[in-house]
């Protein structure tokens, strides 16, 4: 381990060469970090009066009044007594600040005070200028090439050879794409005879519409994008035409320049167009609080900290942060520069508390989506029209037989039928005056108003009367309610009342509150009556806002009536606890109601009342409309429908999305702008000087504009906008922008930068490895037009991209993290890109461009179980998962709730998109074991696959084994790995054939049905050979 | 030897020489994979911030989240009977900024407890009588009075105590521990979390997955949420249909294969995912038996209280802490919501009470009748406290207390905290610290202290900053706490 540190120390340091030491390579990182804390830029931190990163002060020394440098003359420098000597009370860094000089930090110190110690700016601060390229005999004409092999030339090493063809397209298309290369793909490309076979794969792939949704990705992380507000409740909001603009963005190319201007500045550009205004959406990505409570300038502060935040690490590599509370410790960024930089983004009209019940905090617009095409929304009417017709086909057989149970189910109903008044032991809601709710001396409970709550009502159940097989609600009007059921005033709702959900369940004491994990499964739910659009099947459906409503203008009772799956037990559990939540906005909560123990059949219908009437008649009298009326309800709830249902509710959707215009939070300026103050350790009620908005000091001047005053940094007759910040962090001679531009898109392909540390390029950043390349790129990337594509391509084609990632133990322990690029990058497939090749791979992937986020498989409701449901009108509170295609979009389209990301994603190392967040660090966990093998999403898939397989004729099962192998890695299996697939196959196909239920039980797994059907042993058998597949750590590394 | 060479029978032969190594039993990442993505090791390391004799071996931390009133719980006094309805001086109010809850009202009246209680233990300690079982066992722990926090809301409040940031993005104090001292069993997380709602208050205020999660730090240290049900870890059960045996068999096949993938072309990262697999699979063993409470004797059950025979109630998780640490679970977190009583507090707060102070106070008895007291432990305590003056009209069924930052009171118990004391004082209206002020992070500093870590040396590089759990302002150890 050792060896490998101080090899790895070796390569970055040639301290036995001749060349003299460096400040900015060699200097500059030991000081920043062990004496910058109190000899730095902080100047109310700055110790003894002394400064080490200014050269003068240094000279001059401290408080002492010796110099603490001597150029040229160690000896006499007091830095290098200070840094040597044992004495405690002398020793520097001090014994409490819990550093240390290691020897050799010393000795280059020493060495670099004996060689002049002359310093230099932060490199990251001098303008990037385009070194001469190397010349090389044998080098490729590629620039990068020449730079990485001039370096691999002076530590004997040279390039890898070549990756072999699948390896190379599997890398470049999951690099561009996120996808996996299809199989005819990869054939293609290795059968290509051209010399520019790889040239025309690049372009291919760079033209394809999903290099957008890939790279989409990081932008989301670093701009910190998310479905819901993150503080808090955490409730909803409406940013995904944000979304779709970034990855339009990306596939048109959009100069980088532009890129950050629309996103920085697109309101205030001129005549500015709706989708410039879209994109200022990145400043309005931060999470937002509508915590009650909370006070809103705090919040305001909070909010405009975390634009600046955003801001500096994504544009600028710079953790501008730090300077909040106190001029930065290690880089020369003031308090002052950090309130200026701050004044920016202080100027718009939001308020410090917002954005509850789904509802855009503002500033919001209405915007179309970019990805919108009148092409797609032609071909979705068709697709839906098609949809439609397929829906209102009959099926006659499956309808007879409903027709005969519902027929056998009306005899049966009401037999033995019993209702027990249940003894309530407690009534309970979260927030409001608890009087309001009182438990009546008949054992019903009324309810003083309406507010938005979950009620958890807990009865007694009684020992030793007939089998309890369910509850009813029965609720009642009363003079509180005007002699009506409830006290709405919602539209189509008044004087009714709405029930969101009812849950319930059992216990051995008297628990006051619902167990969410065991939640007492139902046979039936039926209802006395209902509203038109309130059907009580909605109450299945756990959103609030889908729900029930008997009918509006009830004066009489009307119930509710739950049959419990299996019979409950008094004797055993003899409590029983009632969840229901009520409510739809505007009071409609119920003035009295009454829960009853159900004994017997239950005599009333799941079906509404007109159509149990046509039910209960004759058919032979049913007229042709009363036929209509029974088909068209019976498509409703068939499950031969279902899918049939979702691909309607979700086209619908997407040709909303294709021709509508949807909320999405933008920046704008205020009429009348907050006055930004430098503030007192950076809290928000100690105010102290006024600032106008400023670029740092360090960096160059705003605008070189004739009426801009350079001294103050301000111009004379107005503020300073974002549009001319976006101005000048795109000015040629800007030092960050473009370095910080290419070195992430270095680390996209390469796993690291070439400087490591991409988000902060500051003092404490990572000196670059290859630093002559990468301003080479910051030049040329800037001088050829900010040209994304053009700069990946160039990366791409070079020869250090294509080389083998294949190591041996003596490469990997010269250079442990590939810093010198001896081979070709490799590291794990990121989240996304794990799911998203399981889903096309095995041909589930539905790929549309762009809309509103989805909620494919998660286990449960764990939103539920964290979250403010019934307490509060905010939405995604609890998940409700989607269906059909919506379970198998591109992951970058999954809905994402901050305060719990989706699980199968986070467990692969997605940030929670809180803050601003680049790079992640991939980890290697058993949690993503039990994610790949478990995980219904990717047990789907693996049937998918293996339905694919089988459906294909091949001449073998070992060519079948092949071919998905190659399917998955991208190249075919070499015999042994061919054998252990065999004798796999050949092991669960026997385990199957011995139990074929639990065949059909893995098969029953998702919700995509198994086409063409396959017997079950042979399918579940090649299931588990494609979830072995799935699981291959090739199929989980991109090499 | 190849050096990439794995077999699960040499595997297995390490884990049984020796746990503790962080790369190993943290899940598993070797440090020839981290050194290749330019961390450090951790072992490199750990001789840095553990500089001192451990006294704990692991942590229960039973977060009450909402705010637990101290004036009703710990830090009840009589003179609160002489000034009941008076309202609080200006005086004492001070500057101290209230939520936009209270802010408005006109006056505000002091409410005393809204039950009695009784100085108890050799320190005399003042404990509700809400809290009849936490009082028996006052000679085990010591109640802090005297901590405070610069937050008023809630999720600022509940992010900083669980990571010593109101910001966010930090890690929480689960994940620094799994990050500097890993676990001491290889088949379970060394950092696992408990959820659930008390009937004080259903729903109270919500809580979020950055409470345990890793922030800065690489993402295998997040806490691992042990739920009840089905699944107690996510995706821990095979599909339907799938046996253990058939899923032995299909890890066997992986393991040749990935293997000689790994081989093929140099690549730890595939043997440390070959090993990933090879835990996976034995938690699929240890976190069924963990949870399966068919083997706790009846007493036990009684001494939790009835709750606990029910899966995720509070008292049922207070139970599965105690088996988590037999187990060698170095950070155990309950999160216990329902205690943010701004209304109905002499309604909601004795509910809340009653779930909770039994099988807290049990834990201990049981922790320390096992003999696992002396290494473990125990953190009681919310996110700050609550007001002496009544929000709404004093008196009124409605009334409740509002956020209270600027005191309030925990208790820790077990591993070097001396039992049966007290530490700060705050004055007559319970509004102002007047002995030993402690910060939140005292707080972490002194259970990082108690496992052995220097607080300051426990740091990791990010974002230009050697990171702490304790934040960049000084932090002092609650040494008056300590034995």
């Amino acid at each position: 381990m050792k060896r490998f540190l101080v090899a790895s120390t070796a390569l970055a340091l040639p301290l036995g060469a001749v060349e003299p030491l460096a400040f900015n390579r060699d200097i500059r990182p030991i000081l920043s970090k062990t004496c910058f804390t109190c000899h730095g830029p902080d100047a109310a931190a700055v110790k003894g009066e002394l400064r080490l990163d200014l050269r003068e002060r240094a000279l001059k020394g401290g408080e002492s009044g010796k110099p603490a440098i001597v150029p040229g003359k160690p000896e006499e420098s007091m830095v290098v007594k200070h840094i040597t000597t044992t004495d405690p009370d002398d020793i520097m860094p001090p014994p409490e600040a819990h550093m240390k000089f290691t020897a050799e930090d010393a000795a280059r110190l020493t060495r670099w005070i004996k060689e002049g110690a002359v310093y230099e700016g932060h490199w990251a601060f001098q303008t990037p200028k385009k070194a001469p390229v190397p010349e090389l005999a044998d080098a490729s004409p590629n620039p990068i090439d020449r730079f990485i092999a001039t370096k691999l030339k002076s530590e004997n090493l040279t390039f890898s050879p070549e990756a072999d063809r699948p390896t190379l397209i599997r890398r470049a298309t999951f690099d561009l794409t996120g996808l996996p290369p299809p199989v005819e793909e990869v054939k293609a490309f290795i059968e290509d005879p051209s010399p520019n076979a790889y040239d025309s794969l690049i372009d291919r792939l760079l033209a394809s519409s999903r290099f957008g949704e890939h790279f989409a990705v990081e932008w989301l992380d670093a701009s910190r994008y998310a479905d819901t507000n993150g503080y808090s409740i955490d409730g909803g909001r409406n940013q995904w035409i944000w979304r779709d603009w970034v990855i339009k963005s990306f596939n048109d190319n959009q100069p980088y320049d532009q890129f950050l201007t629309e996103q920085l500045a697109g309101d205030l550009l001129p005549n500015a167009t709706e989708q410039q205004i879209v994109a200022t959406g990145f400043s309005r990505n931060h999470a937002i609080t509508h915590e009650g409570g909370t006070i809103p300038e705090e919040n305001l502060t909070n909010y405009v900290a975390d634009r600046v935040k955003t801001t500096s690490e994504t544009f600028m590599g710079l953790t501008m942060a730090c300077a909040q509370c106190h001029d930065h410790k290690y880089d020369p960024l003031s308090q002052r520069d950090y309130y200026r930089f701050f004044a920016f983004f202080n100027t718009l009209g939001d308020a410090g508390l917002a954005g509850d019940r789904g509802v855009n905090a503002a500033p919001a617009i209405n915007a179309v989506s970019c990805l919108a095409n009148p092409a797609e929304a032609e071909s979705v009417r068709r697709e839906l029209e098609a949809a439609k017709q397929a829906f209102s086909a009959p099926i006659p057989e499956a309808q007879a037989t409903w027709e005969a149970e519902q027929r056998a189910d009306l005899v049966e109903r009401g037999k033995g039928l019993r209702l027990t008044p249940l003894e309530v032991v407690s009534a309970t809601a979260p927030n409001g005056n608890p009087d309001r709710i009182k438990i009546q001396p008949d054992q019903s409970i009324t309810i003083g108003g309406g507010d938005f709550a979950a009620y958890n009502i807990l009865t007694k159940l009684p020992v030793g009367g007939p089998t309890i097989r369910g509850i009813r609600v029965v609720f009642s009007p009363s003079d509180k309610s005007g002699g009506k059921l409830g006290f709405g005033s919602a539209k189509g709702l008044e004087g009714n009342f709405h029930l969101g959900s009812i849950t319930t369940s059992v216990s051995t004491f008297p628990a006051g509150n619902v167990d969410l994990n065991a939640a007492l499964p139902l046979a039936r739910l039926s209802a006395s009556g209902e509203q038109p659009g309130f059907e009580v099947r909605n109450v299945l459906n756990t959103d609030p806002l889908v729900g029930w409503a008997p009918p509006t203008g009830s004066t009489g009772p009307q119930h509710l009536t739950l049959t419990f799956a299996t019979p409950i037990q008094p004797s055993a559990t003899p409590f029983l606890t009632t969840e229901i939540l009520f409510n739809y906005g505007q009071n409609t909560s119920p003035a009295r109601f009454q829960i009853f123990a159900l004994s017997g059949n239950d005599d009333g219908s799941p079906n509404p009342g007109n159509i149990t009437d046509i039910l209960a008649a004759n058919p032979a009298t049913r007229t042709p409309e009363q036929a209509t009326q029974l088909r068209d309800y019976y498509h409703q709830i068939s499950p031969e429908k279902a899918a049939l249902r979702h691909q309607i509710a979700n086209l619908t959707e997407r040709l909303s999305m294709l021709t509508g215009k949807h909320p999405v939070l933008v920046m704008n300026t205020s009429p009348k702008p907050r006055v930004t103050h430098i503030l007192n350790r950076g809290v928000y009620s100690s105010p102290m000087e006024a600032v106008t908005p400023g670029s740092p000091a360090v960096l160059p001047p705003l605008s070189e504009d004739p009426t801009f005053d350079k001294t103050t940094g301000s111009f004379p007759n107005r503020p300073a906008s974002r549009l001319d910040l976006a101005k000048w962090l795109t000015r040629a001679d800007h030092p960050l922008t473009s370095r910080v531009a290419v070195n992430r898109l270095w680390e996209h392909f390469f796993g690291r930068g070439l400087s490591a540390s991409s988000a902060d390029l500051g003092s404490q950043g990572q000196w670059p490895s290859h630093p002559e390349l990468l301003d080479w790129l910051a030049v040329d990337f800037r001088e050829t037009g900010w040209d994304r594509k053009r700069m990946i391509k160039l990366i791409l084609t070079s020869r250090t991209y294509r080389q083998s990632s294949n190591t041996t133990p003596a490469l990997l322990a010269k250079d442990p993290r590939n810093e010198l690029l001896a081979r070709g990058p490799r590291f794990r497939l990121s989240a996304e890109q794990i799911r998203d090749q399981a889903l096309a791979t095995s041909g589930l992937l539905v790929e549309r461009l762009g809309g509103p986020s989805v909620k494919p498989y998660q286990p449960g409701d764990l939103w539920r179980q964290v979250s403010h449901y019934g307490s509060s009108p905010a939405t995604s509170q609890t998940f409700v998962q989607d269906h059909g295609e919506k379970l198998h979009r591109r992951s970058l389209y999954t809905y994402w709730k901050r305060t719990l990301p989706p699980t199968n994603l986070s467990t692969f190392d997605a940030p929670n998109r809180e803050i601003c967040s680049i790079g992640r660090l991939p980890t290697n966990t058993p949690l993503q074991a039990l994610v790949t093998l478990n995980d219904p999403q990717f047990v789907e898939a693996s049937r998918a696959l293996a339905v694919q397989l089988l459906g294909t004729p091949y001449p073998s099962d070992r060519e079948r084994l092949a071919a998905g192998f190659l399917k998955v890695t991208s190249r075919p299996p070499v015999e042994a790995e061919l054998a252990t697939l065999e004798s796999a196959l050949k092991r669960e196909q026997q385990r199957y054939q011995s139990d074929e239920a639990a065949a059909r039980e893995l098969l029953a797994i998702g919700e995509v049905p198994s086409t063409p059907v396959t017997p079950p042993i042979e399918l579940a058998a090649w299931t588990q050979l494609a979830s072995t597949l799935f699981n291959l750590s090739e199929t989980l590394t991109r090499r | 030897m190849n050096p990439f060479t794995y077999s699960r029978r040499s595997f297995l032969g390490k884990t049984a020489n020796g746990l503790g190594h962080v790369a190993l039993s943290s899940m598993l990442l070797p440090s020839l994979t981290k050194l290749a993505r330019g961390e450090q090791p951790n072992e490199e390391n750990m001789a840095a911030f553990r500089t001192i004799a451990p006294k704990a071996k692991r942590v229960i931390y039973l977060f009450q989240s909402g705010g637990p009133s101290h004036v009703d719980l710990f830090d009840g006094k009589d003179v609160l009977t002489k000034l009941h309805g008076s309202n609080l001086p200006p005086s004492v109010r001070g500057d101290q900024r209230v939520t936009g809850m209270t802010a408005g009202q006109s006056n505000f009246p002091v409410v005393q407890p809204i039950a009695p209680g009784k100085p108890c233990g050799p320190s005399g300690v003042w404990i509700s009588d809400l809290l009849p079982h936490t009082q028996k066992i006052a000679g085990d722990i010591c109640v802090i009075r005297s901590m405070h926090t610069e937050a008023i809301n809630h999720d600022p409040a509940i992010t900083l105590i669980n990571t010593g940031s109101m910001q966010l993005g930090n890690a929480s104090a689960g994940a620094w521990v799994s990050y500097g001292l890993g676990t001491d069993n290889a088949n379970l997380p060394a950092y696992m979390v408990l959820i659930s709602q008390g009937t004080g208050k259903n729903p109270d205020q919500p809580i979020f997955s950055r409470l345990w999660g890793a922030g800065f730090l690489p993402s295998q240290h997040q806490g691992v949420i042990l739920r009840a049900g089905a699944d107690p870890v996510l995706y821990l059960d095979n599909p339907d249909g799938v046996s253990r045996e058939q899923r032995r068999a299909q890890l066997d096949d992986l393991e040749k294969l990935n293997q000689r993938f790994a081989d093929d072309i140099g690549d730890p990262e595939t043997v440390a995912r070959i090993h990933a697999y090879e835990m996976a699979f034995r938690m699929q063993a240890s976190v069924p038996e963990l949870t399966d409470l068919s083997n706790e004797s009846a007493s036990t059950f009684d001494l939790y209280g009835p709750e606990s025979r029910k899966p995720g109630t509070y008292a049922a998780n207070c139970l599965l802490a105690r088996r988590l640490a037999e187990r060698g679970v170095r950070f155990i977190q309950l999160f216990h919501r329902g205690w943010d009583q701004h209304i109905a507090i002499t309604k909601q707060l004795p509910n809340q009470c009653r779930d909770t102070d039994q099988p807290s106070a049990a834990l201990i008895t049981d922790l320390k009748q096992r003999g696992l007291l002396e290494d473990t432990l125990v953190i009681w305590g919310g996110e700050f406290g609550r007001t002496v003056y009544s929000q709404g009209a004093l008196g009124s069924p409605v009334a409740g207390r509002d956020h209270h930052g600027r005191c309030f009171s925990i208790w820790m118990a077990g591993a070097g905290v001396k039992g049966g004391t007290s530490v700060g004082e705050t004055d007559d209206f319970c509004w102002n610290i007047t002995q030993d002020p402690h910060h939140i992070r005292d707080l972490n500093a002194t259970m990082l202290n108690q496992l052995g870590v220097d607080h300051n040396r426990l740091t990791f590089p990010y974002r230009g900053l050697e990171q702490k759990l304790v934040g960049v302002e000084p932090a002092k150890l609650i040494t008056k706490a300590l034995a």
